[in-house]
């Protein structure tokens, strides 16, 4: 039996969720799949001891959202994929609201960017996403209510998708 | 579920299909690899071989760790070339069905501006850790400079005269962070290393004639080394330092947060930048380096339109009046020069990288 036979198991099974998450933070297809490959190298590195007792999800995770943040360091700013389309019949609601909101996503700074997409669509808790970030749970909390704010101030036709109370009391 | 995560999922499902296990494996064993010839080699060193003999294994370990691709393209032979347009890193090699990247072929290559492209297998392209390592040109293309695994070290060469210096000053490959950047002075003398930006951790700034080298404050990130003088900017506040290379000056602090930071213009004081987070309404600042003050906003016109387009950062005065920026599509990345009076811009020159732009390094700015 190969010693990486685990973790092809592992990454057949979590890579599509990965990438998908990859591809929240980034906003590009060949940036996600460059960040998560990345990150599944080092992650192949580590396997012995992760799989001995370790969450490889929860690491790999940290490591993706940590290697993103990184590369936003280096300032080079998103090129949008869509431009936002006039509004008629061949965009419903929810395909105008992806679009604004990638947009908006983009505008964000790296760790907001990042606690949007874990809290909100990763459902992560205030203190797994502070473990995934680095930081402390009051800090998530603050980023959180903070993103919220500017992607309303960038978006405000996302004042829908943004003014629910579930969301609310995640950010406050 | 909130309708926000309804739109996320949505995004979401825009993913590419991947296949990454065999790729993650590969790159693992590369990596692995990597560092045992490194460990070797630091063996070998230790018990007392000459060093000489030690720089054999070196240059073997290099090839096979980074194989040649077989396209033809001739190494950067010692001696005089000409100066050198803009460097790049080749893009892994993908392959589709099933599908592969084999990034063990990326490599640093310049291009002269007579156009004649060579490779650079004496620079390394990425640390035993799986960092990029940067390359930064002079202003004017004459100078070069990158690391080399078998000095341990920085190599400048002269592309004009022929010459080539290594820096007396050792800098270990695992100093090498991620995100490091490099810059260059035109004179070839002065060399600034960021380990990692972004960080506190100090960058150095070495002087590879005397061997002396000095801190640099690692708040700050370097954008060029123009006239005995290196600009740093601390982007929390956004802090401008014109750092002597022998030390001292003070930072400026603007009212306002910028990015992309150009040289300092020829009067000696104006420095373009571009204000966040509305990086992407195409216009310019022009600030004032030594009071701070802004002197004027200038939207910048006749840049192509279109919504896969992006500015991506400025570069050198191309005159008293005019900066280059720096533009980038899908299909390739353009430098404009554009007026700061009027934001009038005209193309200066088209390189033909799509996803290798990351690794697209051009004359005067500093490289990560």
């Amino acid at each position: 039996m190969d010693r990486h036979d685990d973790f092809r198991e592992f990454v057949l099974a979590r890579q599509q969720a990965l990438v998908r998450t990859a591809y929240l933070l980034t906003g590009d297809a060949h940036l996600a799949e460059d960040l998560l490959q990345s990150v599944l190298i080092k992650v192949a590195g580590k396997w012995p001891k992760l799989s001995r007792g370790g969450n490889p999800e929860a690491y790999t995770r940290k490591a993706l959202v940590n290697q993103y943040i990184s590369w936003k360091r280096r300032l080079r700013p998103e090129v949008p994929s869509t431009e936002l389309p006039e509004r008629g019949a061949s965009h419903d609601d929810a395909a105008l609201h992806r679009i604004v909101l990638r947009q908006a996503l983009a505008r964000l700074a790296p760790r907001q960017r990042a606690v949007i997409v874990l809290r909100f669509w990763e459902d992560l808790t205030e203190a797994q996403t502070a473990e995934a970030l680095g930081c402390s749970p009051g800090t998530v909390k603050s980023q959180a209510h903070h993103a919220l704010a500017r992607l309303r101030a960038f978006a405000p036709e996302l004042a829908c998708l943004l003014n629910d109370s579930e969301m609310e009391e995640v950010a406050r | 579920m909130t309708r926000l995560r309804e739109a996320l999922d949505g995004i979401a499902a825009e993913a590419p299909l991947v296949d990454l296990a065999d790729v993650a494996v590969a790159g693992n064993r590369r990596r692995r690899r990597g560092t045992a010839v490194l460990a070797a080699v630091v063996t070998v060193a230790v018990v007392g071989v000459a060093s000489t003999a030690v720089a054999l294994p070196w240059q073997r370990a290099d090839r096979t760790a980074t194989p040649q691709r077989v396209d033809g393209v001739p190494d950067l032979p010692d001696g005089a070339v000409g100066p050198i347009a803009y460097a790049f890193r080749t893009p892994c090699e993908t392959q589709s069905n099933p599908v592969r990247i084999d990034c063990g072929t990326v490599e640093w290559r310049v291009v002269t501006r007579s156009g004649r492209t060579y490779r650079m297998p004496q620079a390394l392209v990425s640390t035993a850790k799986d960092n990029d390592v940067p390359v930064a040109i002079s202003r004017d293309g004459r100078m070069l400079v990158y690391y080399n695994r078998q000095a341990q070290a920085h190599v400048v060469r002269d592309l004009v005269g022929g010459t080539q210096v290594t820096s007396p000053v050792t800098v270990k490959e695992e100093r090498i962070g991620m995100g490091s950047m490099l810059a260059l002075s035109d004179d070839g003398r002065y060399v600034i290393f960021d380990p990692r930006e972004g960080t506190k951790d100090p960058g150095l700034l070495i002087d590879v004639r005397t061997g002396k080298s000095r801190p640099v404050d690692g708040k700050y990130e370097v954008v060029s080394i123009k006239g005995g003088v290196a600009v740093l900017v601390r982007y929390v506040k956004t802090d401008l330092w014109r750092m002597p290379v022998t030390g001292g000056g003070r930072p400026v602090r603007f009212d306002g947060k910028f990015i992309m930071f150009s040289e300092i213009a020829p009067d000696g004081r104006t420095v373009a930048a571009i204000e966040w987070p509305d990086h992407t309404k195409r216009r310019l600042t022009v600030l004032d380096a030594k009071s701070g003050r802004i002197l004027r906003k200038v939207s910048i016109r006749g840049l192509p339109a279109g919504g896969d387009k992006a500015m991506v950062n400025t570069a050198l005065w191309t005159s008293g009046s005019e900066v280059a920026v720096v533009y980038q599509s899908r299909d390739d990345v353009r430098t404009y020069a554009v007026n700061v009076k009027t934001g009038q811009a005209h193309q200066m020159a088209r390189y033909p990288v799509d996803r290798s732009r990351r690794g697209l390094v051009l004359p005067g700015v500093a490289s990560r």
